[in-house]
């Protein structure tokens, strides 16, 4: 696509980027196609070309981000289906990103938005943070009917009753049952530690338990600050994670980073992108991000002993964005669920994003909620008896939904090897 | 051929059009002669095209055929023969039927669209007419469409000649898209306990990856053609009499096949009534529709196209009948009377929406309505 | 350089009053007005041309459209309609003074009928999506262009879309059985259905390709079909063009239609082996890829008799795919072709012309000929079945000059597919593209004609003005047009 940048504008690193990008773009429209919101409300400014469209004209002007722009590109879900749809390469995450950071320097929201928007990234990023927040809004939870459907009641429809701490929750070092194989740093995070414990815990259970010692650090990888164009709180948050790594990685050494939130795992191994032109990080980041491996990605790896006997359960595996779009796993989280002895199913669109995207559901609730019947309806079609994902945020936005258990998929390859059943299987 | 004394009899493309252009009354171009008697009778000046005669060109590698448009079928078919090939949309007879002089002309079946059996797999006259050359109602010779087998360059005119009955323009030459002819084929033959219980196999077969190529109901009997090279045809009759449960049903063998269904192209079967009706509709509807006018009519039927092509033998005209039982589609009077085919609208009329464009389209082509006036009632 | 219609002034400056009496007719977020987010509209797959609309209205069901038709009608305003925006030939670029008309907000597949083998669509489902509503029952639709994931059957059936399948199961219009469109007027008109062929003229046949001059199509019943039960490739690499389409005349000749057949020069090859590593021969100066579906009979059957036909035409290389996989891997780079040349390429340009096979050599020589001189690169993939050849030529839009001379060639191109008893396009459509090209294929008295069918549903000529043909002048009384000569020109349009 042609494009009209002065030398000075291209001189500014992230323009020149972005103008690289943009020039990828031969305009052929397939990214419509599998973009959720153009899917729901059919407006090309509601697509990825649209959007790319808006930015370009955006960037190349130079000027503050517009109320109309700012409303398409927030609505957009960051979930890169059009990535795996373009047949031209363009890099869309690096120029929505660049777009987000350039929103929140020039332009200035609406009061409650901008309040929103801060409270998330206060909130979010800070486990004891959120958990307070949760109790507070699971006591407002029955006064909610009082709220006109939106952002607020959304966010109380979020509470529920939070689970208390895991005993794994805390940072340090599980050593590995018998020999060990291998050593791994674990992404601790944030939200899921409060909202799912239980899947950190599963996850070293299934490592150490086949000869993985994890070593357990850090918190936000900074991608909920970063989707809402917060670039410094976010780098903040990623610097302090890099170096926690490198530290471990220069000492007893890691052969693998592992994360088990693929929204995460995207953002991790694009540390050495955010970071490419920081001289103080850019080589610590990139070897973050090469060794950075979703947890399906390293248990495959490890060849897991089938199990002893199959559950004769069948899972609808639904595959987040981050996972499928973001970091292209496709193939290991069906293979080790059927080696676990689960039969697994898909639903139809299976590349359409359920709308958890982060905090879009908060920010979003409309379409959000849309997406999430769409999904709902699509996986709960499938006839399974449960659903597995890769992500917290989609396990959130579908729990009540889908009509069925919902578990991560590191659950069932615990329980399949030896864990407890997940809880959230109940007495089935 | 009924010889006129007032004949025109143009020579070459420029008469042609200065017949046309310097006509002082209506026109009624013909080919053959074969089909003279279908449709709207038209009180018109002869517009003999015999002078359209022959092959102009001929491509088998490039799958075309250029045609004067009063050629003889015949002529076209024995040479698409030694080069196995044929016009894929299996084109009818109307002799058969109606007792009609003369020999059919490539010009005169496109005009008049008519489709054999294959048009349910192959489409028909609309989907092998790539070009052609007319004189329209102003006199005027112009060319639409291509001679090359792929081809969306400005408005597809040619869709509109086809069924468009010498109402549009004078067709001097055609371009049609001709297809390898099988090496084989063979018909299976199925029992069922009615009509219906025949198209629902129809619909199973059709249905099927086994690309049928004829499916027509024939004395209550299911009938289905297969066609292709032999190893495919033989392992398809098998797997599909499978499919359908009938294992050891009948099959004819590829010579009773060809003239079975040649019989059903032609409709033999009702070749002693004195009305005919021709009704496109939608297949799983046919039954019931036949059902319905049996209710009030003696007939004779032939279900061919899956049920969604149906021949109707009656002894008398029964238009309100007919029409009145069809919920979707439409009849044609197809044989029928003179003074019949001049008081029963031959051709189902159009919503008046629909009728009003299509009078507009007419008047684009010709605005003095000197070509065919009436004869399809638009 | 296309020039396009001079924009009505008096349009123009009520632009706004416009858009407020759309929005009466329309929800508010159906109707966009303002310059900066018209832009995303300003072009569709044919970048080189770029416009931003008067208004652009998103209705949501037919009877919107037909109150917004009425109106447009009474107002005396233009209506360009896109669906996907992905046409290759400007179809659907805008007018300054014309209202997009955009129908992606209809996107409901309407009804399935397996008995009768339809499927009904509202016109904004992709045509992949007619596909994947009926694959569980093995079910699918033929015509495949290759912008299938995004483009619109409505798209489809304004552009008569083609795709590598097509020579076996038709283009679009021989697999459309019925439609609801929309007339100029705002009229709501229906024509066939589930059944098949039409009790009057062809309006069928003739709505489809008419690149969205006529009406407005809100509704479209197509047929499909039972997926062949298997499927495999060959891979034929030959020394030269000449004998790749001898060989693919002799396939004919012996009465096999391949489900695919498919020709790729030199540069076309090299480029999509760079992309995807398809693994295609490097030393050949053309690929052939034909595809035989069917049963599996039939096609072991053919493969045997292509692989000889083959060998007797001087094959250097075949291949036989064995699995699946190895058959999308053939695939592969063909399908990859377009963006894996804009991976050597800031912009191509995409041109659609058919010719006689028979004239392929002669075709292929011209066109390297005329490469040295334009100075431009271009490679060149080619339905080989049906002689429709997509030479895409290579050139960047940021250098000065370059995108002239990219058209200059391309035009170049399309006179010797004229030249040789071809035809301007195959299947992208002429839309604005070659529209000037229209005369050196049809003389005045063709077109005349032509524009005359135009005024039978468009007598104000306010649907996708510009598009198409080549000149302007007003259609005269009773749709009877009385200007023949000295019609007036389009002014010039400069180029973004």
């Amino acid at each position: 696509m042609q494009t009209n940048f002065t030398t000075e504008q291209l001189a500014d690193p992230d323009v020149a980027a972005s103008e690289k990008i943009l020039r990828a773009c031969v305009h052929c429209g397939f990214c419509t196609a599998t973009c959720p919101t153009y899917v729901l409300l059919g407006d090309e400014l509601d697509s990825p070309r649209g959007r790319i469209y808006l930015i370009k004209q955006m960037l190349e002007e130079g000027k503050p981000a517009t109320r109309d722009v700012t409303t398409h590109l927030d609505r957009c879900l960051s979930c890169l289906a059009c990535m795996t749809t373009c047949p031209s390469g363009v890099h869309y995450q690096h120029l929505i990103d660049h777009a987000r950071a350039h929103v929140e320097e020039t332009y200035r929201r609406p009061w409650h938005d901008r309040t929103l928007r801060a409270l998330l990234a206060f909130i979010l990023p800070h486990p004891k943070r959120f958990r307070v927040a949760l109790l507070g809004a699971a006591l407002a939870r029955p006064f909610r009917f009082v709220l006109p459907p939106g952002r607020l009641r959304a966010m109380l429809d979020m509470a529920r009753d939070v689970p208390g701490p895991d005993a794994t929750d805390r940072d340090g070092v599980f050593p590995a049952l018998g020999r060990r194989r291998a050593r791994v740093a674990l992404l601790a995070g944030c939200a899921q530690r409060v909202l799912a414990p239980s899947i950190n815990a599963a996850t070293i259970r299934l490592l150490t338990r086949h000869g993985v010692e994890v070593v357990v650090t850090g918190g936000c990888c900074g991608a909920l600050p970063h989707h809402l164009g917060k670039v410094d709180p976010s780098h903040e948050l990623a610097a302090s994670l890099i170096g926690q790594w490198v530290a471990e990685l220069d000492g007893e050494g890691l052969d693998a980073i592992v994360v088990n939130a693929s929204g995460c795992g995207t953002q991790v191994k694009d540390y050495g992108w955010m970071f490419r032109d920081d001289p103080a990080l850019a080589k610590d980041a990139a070897r973050v991000s090469l060794l950075a491996r979703d947890i399906t990605e390293f248990v495959t790896t490890l060849d897991l002993p089938a199990p002893s006997q199959g559950s004769g359960l069948t899972v609808a595996y639904h595959s987040a964005c981050s996972m499928q779009h973001g970091q292209k796993i496709t193939r290991e989280p069906k293979a080790l669920l059927q080696a676990a002895g689960f039969t697994v199913r898909e639903p139809l669109d299976a590349h359409l994003c359920c709308g958890s995207a982060g905090t879009y559901n908060l920010l979003q609730p409309a379409i959000a909620s849309q997406l999430k019947a769409r999904k709902a309806a699509t996986l709960a079609a499938t006839g399974a008896d449960l659903m597995a994902t890769g992500n917290v945020g989609c396990m959130t936005q579908l729990a009540d939904a889908v009509g069925m258990p919902v578990v991560h998929t590191v659950e069932l390859l615990d329980w399949a090897t030896g864990g407890p059943r997940p809880e959230a299987l109940g007495s089935r | 051929m009924t010889e006129f004394s007032n004949r025109l009899r143009p020579r070459d493309e420029a008469d042609l059009a200065e017949l046309v252009r310097t006509a002082t009354g209506p026109l009624e171009p013909i080919g053959g002669g074969t089909k003279r008697m279908m449709g709207a009778p038209v009180e018109a000046t002869p517009l003999d095209l015999a002078a359209f005669n022959g092959i102009i060109a001929y491509e088998p590698a490039e799958l075309t055929m250029s045609v004067g448009a009063a050629t003889p079928l015949g002529v076209v078919e024995r040479e698409l023969e030694a080069r196995q090939q044929m016009f894929a949309f299996e084109p009818m007879d109307p002799r058969v039927l109606l007792g009609s002089p003369g020999e059919p002309t490539v010009g005169g079946t496109v005009a008049a669209a008519l489709a054999g059996p294959r048009r349910v797999k192959a489409g028909g006259a609309r989907d092998h007419l790539l070009g052609l050359k007319a004189v329209n109602g102003r006199g005027e010779a112009f060319k639409a469409g291509g001679r090359v087998v792929k081809n969306v360059t400005g408005y597809d005119v040619p869709k509109l000649f086809a069924g468009s009955w010498g109402t549009l323009g004078v067709m001097s030459e055609l371009t049609l898209k001709v297809l390898p002819a099988p090496e084989t084929e063979r018909t299976l033959i199925l029992d069922a306990d009615d009509a219906s219980g025949a198209i629902s196999l129809l619909a199973r077969a059709l249905g099927s990856s086994h690309e049928v190529t004829g499916a027509a109901v024939v004395d209550g009997r299911a009938a289905i053609r297969l066609e292709g090279f032999g190893p495919s045809v033989a392992w398809r009759v098998g797997a599909l009499l499978r499919e359908l449960g009938s294992p050891d049903a009948a099959t004819l063998e590829p010579a009773a096949s060809r003239s079975f269904w040649r019989d059903v192209r032609d409709v033999r079967s009702l070749a002693e009534a004195p009305i005919v009706w021709r009704v496109s509709t939608v297949p799983s509807l046919a039954a019931a529709f036949v059902a319905r006018v049996a209710l009030s009519a003696q007939l004779r039927v032939l279900y061919d196209w899956g049920g969604g092509l149906v021949w109707l033998g009656l002894d008398a005209a029964y238009e309100d009948l007919v029409r009145g039982a069809l919920a979707e589609g439409h009849a044609m009077l197809f044989k029928a009377p003179a003074e019949i085919r001049a008081r029963v609208p031959v051709f189902q009329p159009a919503p008046s929406g629909l009728a009003d464009l299509e009078r507009r389209v007419k008047a684009s082509f010709d605005p003095d309505n000197r070509l065919n006036p009436g004869r399809m009632g638009r | 350089m296309i020039a396009m219609p001079k924009p009505d002034p008096q349009i123009l400056a009520r632009r706004q009053a416009i858009a407020a009496q759309l929005r009466t007719l329309l929800p508010a977020s159906s109707v966009i007005a303002e310059t900066e987010r018209m832009r995303a509209y300003e072009s569709d797959g044919l970048t080189a041309y770029r416009q931003v609309p008067l208004v652009v209205a998103l209705p949501e069901t037919t009877q919107q459209v037909a109150d917004v038709l009425r109106w447009a009608r009474r107002e005396g305003i233009k209506i360009v309609p896109r669906g996907a925006g992905t046409s290759l030939s400007g179809g659907a670029l805008p007018v300054a003074d014309a209202i997009v008309l955009g129908l992606g907000k209809f996107k409901a597949v309407l009804d399935i009928d397996y008995a009768n083998r339809t499927v009904t669509v509202q016109p904004g489902v992709t045509n992949l999506a007619i596909s994947n509503a009926v694959d569980a029952a093995g079910f699918y639709y033929a015509p495949d262009p290759s912008s299938q994931i995004a483009c619109t059957i409505g798209g489809n059936v304004a552009e008569n879309s083609g795709g590598v399948h097509c020579l076996k199961y038709g283009l679009t219009t021989n697999n459309v059985l019925g439609l609801e469109f929309v007339t100029p007027e705002g009229e709501i008109v229906r024509i066939g259905g589930k059944h098949l062929d039409s009790p009057g003229y062809d309006l069928l046949g003739l709505l489809t390709g008419s690149e969205g001059l006529l009406g407005i199509v809100t509704e479209v019943t197509v047929r499909i079909l039972q997926k062949p039960e298997t499927a495999r490739a060959l891979l034929l690499g030959f020394a030269s063009a000449e004998q790749g389409g001898d060989c693919v005349a002799a396939i004919i000749a012996a009465g096999i239609i391949p489900g695919g057949m498919e020709m790729m020069d030199r540069p076309a090859i090299h480029a999509a082996e760079a992309f995807v590593q398809a693994g295609y021969p490097l030393d050949v100066e053309a690929l052939l890829i034909v595809e035989l579906d069917g049963c599996a009979a039939e096609v072991d059957h053919l493969i045997g008799r292509v692989e000889a036909i083959a060998a007797l035409h001087g094959v250097v290389v075949s291949r036989v795919s064995t699995t699946e996989a190895e058959r999308l891997r053939f695939w592969a780079g063909r399908k990859a072709a377009f963006p894996a040349v804009g991976r050597i390429s800031p912009d191509y340009y995409c041109m659609d012309g058919t010719i006689p096979r028979a004239a392929l050599p002669r075709v292929l020589a011209a066109m390297r000929d005329m490469s040295a001189k334009y100075g431009l690169g271009v490679a060149n993939v080619f339905h080989a079945g049906d002689g429709n050849l997509h030479p895409l030529i290579l050139y960047d839009a940021n250098v000065p000059g370059e995108l002239d001379r990219a058209e200059a060639f391309g035009a170049d191109i399309l006179k010797l597919c004229v030249d040789v008893g071809g035809v301007l396009t195959g299947e992208h459509g002429v839309g604005v593209e070659k529209r000037d090209l229209m005369e050196y294929q049809f003389d005045a008295v063709d077109l005349e004609q032509q524009h005359r069918l135009k005024c039978a549903f468009d007598v104000d000529l306010r649907f996708n003005p510009g598009k198409v043909f080549p000149t302007l002048h007003r259609c005269a009384e009773e749709g009877r047009v009385h200007v023949h000569r000295g019609e007036t020109r389009f002014p010039d349009l400069p180029r973004f």
